[in-house]
């Protein structure tokens, strides 16, 4: 049997739910494949980071800042509690010579119109007690927030369904074909469904997806595990990173004073206290394939550097830990554009920037359906940068 | 029949009926379940409630037990302090 949408999402991870519910705002009919459940791959396996202060100052961070300005709204939109805070964040130094490339960091994004805010040692300590005390200062961003992925997830899923939209969960697509001018009519292991629209937002395999119609899309898995810890006291009342997550962007000669387990695996101190009193603690970057087991080598680094940072983390329990695997664009920006096959879209790429980009990507995708002004200039996302990299394409 | 009061997941508070209302929205796994409740998240990680979790979900849609799959464990399997998890360095 075949059906018809106006155009199919694949992919039930906060991108795609993103997109589903812009579109359905939108009037458009749609549809969302899904081949296992909602936000069972890398949105239910990651943190709740909406930030700007960790961005490029530039494209980056004005895209990451209209990104999380775009959450109290949808919040209040939706009747499903999505566990939004708006604490700000707080991004620590290390030594001088992270304070000193910081400052820098810090001026250009005030440039670009992110609200932050730097700290001496004293205020950084009166911030955040619990902070050890040679740290010695910080950068504060007051629109960066947090969340509850999975809730966001399923909430826009939720919400789209109420305005109209369509969700087929454990629905594999198995092929894509092209359907002449009317557009594709893509397979799945249920029903086939005919559309003049299909949007590619299914994360790390994206790539599958992409190679359906024969475009090679540069996107593949990249691993991060992070600990989940029991219900506690606030060890830091808001996100907390350290600069060292973001000083390779600006200096090559930097070097950060850690073992060798947190050089090979990327493991840096990002802190994000829940909505339940505990806290998760990451992160790592590894590529390993779609391999999403816990390394033990791994948490122990993790937890070294909570408590390098915080030393009053050591006698507080490890209940859980997880690992997920990121869509890693080679080019470190997402895909958010059309493409040389007419009605044909990505979404995809945003590696760790995936929840505070959703919104933003999925408000852009519609309207680019939908043919209306958007929101940003979407020219740096287009796919049309990779143009060498396009495979036996039949226009 | 477990009463809607009932207190499913002590860990993270869910009751009975919280399970119920997470079922006819759509959760239809124990995974699933977790993700809209977070029964099975907290300290003892789903070892007291899980079963209570599979029954409930049995008796909502008529699933067989053994259909119902465990959820995820994950290490550690026993909590640990972040001190303990350190240890030495053995590099």
């Amino acid at each position: 049997m075949i059906e018809t949408a106006d155009a199919v999402v694949i992919g039930g991870g906060v991108i795609g739910a993103s997109i589903l519910y812009y579109l359905a705002k939108s009037n458009v009919n749609a549809c969302l494949v899904e081949r296992g459940d909602i936000a069972s791959g890398t949105s239910g396996r990651c943190d709740g980071n909406v930030m700007a202060s960790d961005s490029t100052p530039g494209y980056d961070s004005d895209m990451a800042k209209l990104g999380a300005e775009l959450f109290p709204g949808l919040a209040n939109e939706l009747d499903y509690d999505v566990h939004w805070s708006n604490r700000g964040s707080l991004i620590v130094f290390e030594n001088e010579e992270e304070a000193k490339v910081g400052k820098e960091h810090a001026r250009k994004l005030k440039e670009r119109g992110v609200p932050v805010r730097l700290f001496d040692q004293k205020e950084v300590h009166e911030d955040e007690p619990y902070l050890a005390p040679d740290i010695v200062g910080g950068m504060e961003t007051a629109c960066d927030g947090a969340l509850d992925p999975i809730s966001l997830t399923i909430g826009l899923v939720m919400g789209a369904k109420k305005l109209g939209a369509t969700v087929c969960k454990y629905t594999k697509v198995t092929g894509i074909d092209r359907n002449g001018k009317a557009g594709f009519v893509v397979r799945t292991d249920k029903n086939d469904i005919a559309t003049p629209v299909v949007i590619n937002a299914a994360g790390v395999w994206t790539a599958d997806i992409g190679n359906m119609v024969g475009l090679d899309i540069p996107i593949r898995p990249r691993q991060g595990q992070i600990l989940v810890a029991e219900q506690t006291f606030r060890v830091a009342r808001r996100k907390i990173m350290e600069f060292g997550y973001l000083m390779a962007k600006y200096s090559s000669t930097a070097k950060r004073n850690v073992t060798p387990d947190m050089e090979k695996y990327g493991v840096a101190l990002v802190y994000e206290p829940t909505h339940v009193n505990n806290f998760l603690l990451g992160s790592s970057r590894q590529f390993v394939g779609f391999d999403v087991r816990s390394n033990y080598r791994i948490m122990r680094a993790i937890a070294q550097r909570g408590i390098r940072f915080f030393p009053v983390m050591k006698d507080i329990n490890i209940i859980r830990s997880y690992a997920g695997v990121r869509p890693f664009c080679v080019d470190h920006l997402p895909i958010v554009s059309d493409t040389q096959i007419p009605g044909f879209y990505i979404a995809s790429g945003h590696e760790g920037n995936g929840i505070g980009l959703s919104l933003v990507t999925g408000t852009l995708i519609s309207q680019m359906i939908c043919g209306e002004k958007l929101i940003i200039d979407p020219t740096p996302l287009s796919f049309f940068r990779f143009e060498n990299q396009i495979a036996n394409v039949s226009l | 029949m477990i009463d809607d009061d009932v207190l499913v997941c002590r860990c993270e508070e869910v009751t009975a009926k919280e399970i119920r209302e997470a079922i006819k929205l759509g959760a239809d796994s124990l995974t699933a379940i977790k993700r809209m409740t977070r029964a099975g998240m907290g300290l003892c990680q789903g070892r007291t409630c899980q079963r209570l979790v599979a029954q409930i979900l049995s008796q909502e849609t008529g699933k067989r037990m053994d259909e119902i799959l465990p959820d995820s464990t994950r290490p550690p399997v026993r909590p640990v302090t972040f001190g303990e998890m350190c240890g030495e360095n053995d590099d």
